[in-house]
């Protein structure tokens, strides 16, 4: 067995595990906001192991340019998709997005 | 089989806490599911790509994360706004 391959693996390995750690995460936590964090490490930890894994496996090639779009495209639209997210589940929840003076959220009401 | 074979493998049993997530709790916490499962269905699909060792299937990869983007945001406004 190569040192490439042994990379792979180890690459492989990181990406499978921080998704599963991450999947279960999602089932196990009890808050919501909580849980929405879990979708980060995946678009950002395991689908960077991934892209190195063809990286190192390919080289330069086809298959290693479209991994890094996929890596970047998911980077880009998870974020926007958690913001959302948390939005919708903060306005479900009180009725607006805005922070309310009981909170004491530094610089939410402008006393920045 | 090969590693990429086990590694798609993997990712397809992160698919049952996923599934789990999307049957509990409240829409918006099933959503949250719903969105983790596109991404890693996005990744089993890269990653079967490269088991297949063919590079035109990752534009099925990118296809499915563009996808997921738009059920995602979709889905927010709907439960934003409607629901």
């Amino acid at each position: 067995m190569k040192a490439a391959d042994i990379a792979v693996a180890v690459l492989l390995g990181i990406a499978v595990l921080t998704t599963m750690i991450s999947c279960w995460a999602l089932v196990l936590f009890r808050d919501k906001f909580q849980r929405m964090h879990y979708l980060s490490v995946v678009t950002t930890v395991s689908t960077f192991s991934l892209l190195l894994a063809v990286v190192v496996k390919e080289g330069w090639g086809q298959a290693t340019l479209k991994t890094i779009l996929v890596f970047f495209v998911l980077l880009l639209v998870n974020a926007v998709v958690t913001h959302a997210t948390a939005r919708a589940a903060r306005v479900r929840q009180y009725g607006n997005w805005v922070p309310t003076p009981e909170e004491h959220i530094s610089g939410a009401d402008g006393d920045r | 089989m090969n590693l990429w074979l086990w590694a798609a493998i993997g990712m397809l049993m992160c698919a049952i806490p996923c599934g789990i997530a999307s049957f509990r709790g409240e829409a918006i916490e099933r959503l949250l599911g719903l969105e983790m499962m596109g991404v890693v269905t996005t990744m089993f699909l890269l990653v079967m790509a490269e088991a297949e060792g063919n590079p035109n299937f990752y534009d099925i990869g990118l296809t499915m994360s563009l996808l997921a983007f738009g059920a995602g945001i979709v889905f927010t406004r709907f439960l934003e706004r409607w629901l």
